[in-house]
């Protein structure tokens, strides 16, 4: 009978050490767990941040594709103008004038041949750049070829 | 009963968490943007009835073949515009792809 009382007693002290120790294994689980989420939050709060910034540069990006085409169309309908204005008729006018009107055809066509080369990467030059005065820009596509141009 | 205990207290335990994060970046494209175009100049000639002899004789004496290829008025008009959209196709079409290349392979990400 004491035996039996002792074996319990022994057994039931390895049973409360063996739990104590399986607590302690937990609590260190436990805290790496923690310092992991601790650690994902943060993470999520940066991806949050960052696709904040996608947002932003997407919307810039489409606000400045939006202004490029309509000045690109502002450029197109100048041209429609040019052809039209007043009831111009070019073709009468080159009789009229022929040496004059082709001159300022050989001008245009330059002008637009300039036009293309900007429009497939060619760098701008300065005198392009600085251009401010009407009589300084590239009337054919002054949005793409003349920057500091503004409409007066 | 020792057993018995053991196998209580270790089947009920805490279960590590895992997070897997596994990020394996696309290789970048880095394709060469095409040159820029570099156009020969062309001369428009025009003519007219009142000029049309003139013209050819001056053309004869630089050496030319006294051969024109013609448009009228209204389609010389017509190709401008047409040139003047294509220009404005390209334009947009390259300032797309420098987009596209800023958004997904920024300077600071090439960099690294």
């Amino acid at each position: 009978m004491r035996l039996i009382f002792i074996g319990i007693i022994i057994t039931s002290l390895l049973g409360a050490g063996a739990y104590v120790l399986k607590l302690q294994r937990d609590n260190v689980i436990l805290k790496e767990n923690a310092i992991k989420l601790e650690g994902a939050i943060s993470e999520q709060k940066t991806l949050i941040e960052n696709q904040k910034k996608d947002f932003a540069e997407i919307l810039e990006a489409n606000k400045k594709i939006n202004e490029l085409v309509n000045n690109l169309k502002k450029d197109l309908d100048d041209l429609d103008k040019r052809f039209s204005k007043k009831d111009r008729d070019i073709g009468k006018l080159a009789i009229e004038r022929t040496g004059a009107i082709e001159r300022v055809i050989n001008k245009g066509s330059d002008n637009a041949t300039r036009c293309i080369e900007i429009a497939s990467g060619s760098p701008l030059t300065e005198k392009e750049k600085n251009a401010t005065k009407k009589s300084e820009i590239n009337p054919e596509c002054p949005s793409i070829a003349n920057p500091s141009y503004v409409p007066y | 009963m020792l057993i018995l205990l053991t196998f209580l207290t270790n089947c009920s335990g805490v279960k590590k968490l895992s997070i897997f994060k596994e990020e394996v970046k696309r290789q970048e494209l880095n394709l060469e943007k095409p040159t820029p175009l570099q156009l020969e100049q062309i001369k428009w000639i025009i003519i007219t009835s009142e000029n049309a002899d003139e013209v050819f004789k001056k053309m004869e004496e630089q050496g030319l073949d006294p051969v024109l290829f013609g448009l009228t008025d209204n389609d010389y008009q017509l190709i401008a515009k047409n040139f003047a959209q294509i220009r404005n196709q390209l334009k947009i079409t390259n300032d797309l792809l420098d987009k596209y290349k800023d958004y997904y392979e920024p300077k600071t990400q090439n960099s690294q």
